[in-house]
């Protein structure tokens, strides 16, 4: 079962890159689609921080480039998935 | 063209072209990752670039570049005076760029040599216009110059695009703000 951060995490993918849920994987990556381009990669960042109450360096934005990566950049901020 | 001229910002460093790197540019230049979207697909000979650094080397109205992030290499990037003597009497310039390293192609840090390269052309050279032309087919291109805030002027085979200060700085501001922020060093980073 999906834990809730996770969950929260799905959910700020699919409403930043406006996208169904289904398909938030994890190898779904920036520019591969043309839903995330930089302005949702802007979005998306902001609701993330928004969700899990961190503030994201620029490292990690610029490393923010699958699904994957968020998970294990998130989780580096202390959240749990 | 300067020699001494170093752009530092959003994470990464513009740093004049020396002789030491014509080769690893002939290598990125000659890949078809980023010959594919120039207009000439030719080739270019170990001579032709060398004549090429002579050439522009003796150019004012030429700057060419090593990007670089974190001490590696990334791509190149170019400002071309259009209109105007030299680079600070300019009135209008063409920036170009390309990053070769794969990692870094699809990723936010793209739009970092451009902000630097704007900036620098609108802030310090006080340049009318931001103009560039670009590959119809070359979607990517045209997206991305289109977040920077370019609007085209001339479509066709080749879609001329144009960018104004005011334009520029509503676009870019977010993207400013995202990559302007500090980052996490280890204690025994130097910096």
């Amino acid at each position: 079962m999906m834990s809730a951060n996770l969950e929260k995490l799905m959910t700020a993918f699919a409403t930043a890159l406006n996208v169904d849920i289904q398909i938030v994987q994890d190898d779904l990556a920036y520019n591969t689609i043309p839903q995330w381009d930089s302005t949702a990669h802007m979005a998306l960042i902001a609701e993330l921080e928004d969700i899990f109450d961190i503030m994201l360096d620029t490292d990690d934005i610029i490393d923010m480039s699958s699904v994957a990566k968020a998970k294990e950049i998130i989780q580096k901020y202390g959240v749990s998935l | 063209m300067e020699t001494d001229l170093i752009l530092s910002g959003y994470q990464v460093t513009l740093r004049p072209v020396t002789q030491d790197d014509l080769e690893m540019l002939r290598t990125w230049r000659n890949a078809p990752s980023v010959s594919q979207f120039m207009v000439s697909q030719d080739i270019i000979t170990p001579e032709q670039q060398t004549a090429w650094f002579k050439k522009v080397s003796r150019d004012p109205k030429q700057l060419h570049f090593i990007i670089t992030y974190k001490d590696q290499s990334i791509g190149a990037a170019n400002l071309r005076v259009l209109q105007g003597a030299d680079l600070y009497t300019a009135t209008v310039i063409e920036p170009g760029l390309y990053i070769f390293e794969d990692k870094y192609r699809a990723n936010l840090l793209t739009f970092a040599p451009s902000l630097l390269l704007n900036d620098f052309c609108f802030n310090r050279l006080r340049v009318k216009i931001l103009r560039a032309v670009v590959k119809s087919d070359n979607e990517a291109a045209l997206n991305y110059n289109q977040k920077l805030g370019y609007q085209v002027v001339r479509k066709g085979a080749l879609v001329e695009i144009e960018l104004q200060q005011r334009s520029y700085d509503q676009a870019s501001k977010s993207l400013k703000g995202l990559l302007s922020r500090p980052t996490k060093r280890k204690n025994n980073d130097v910096r």
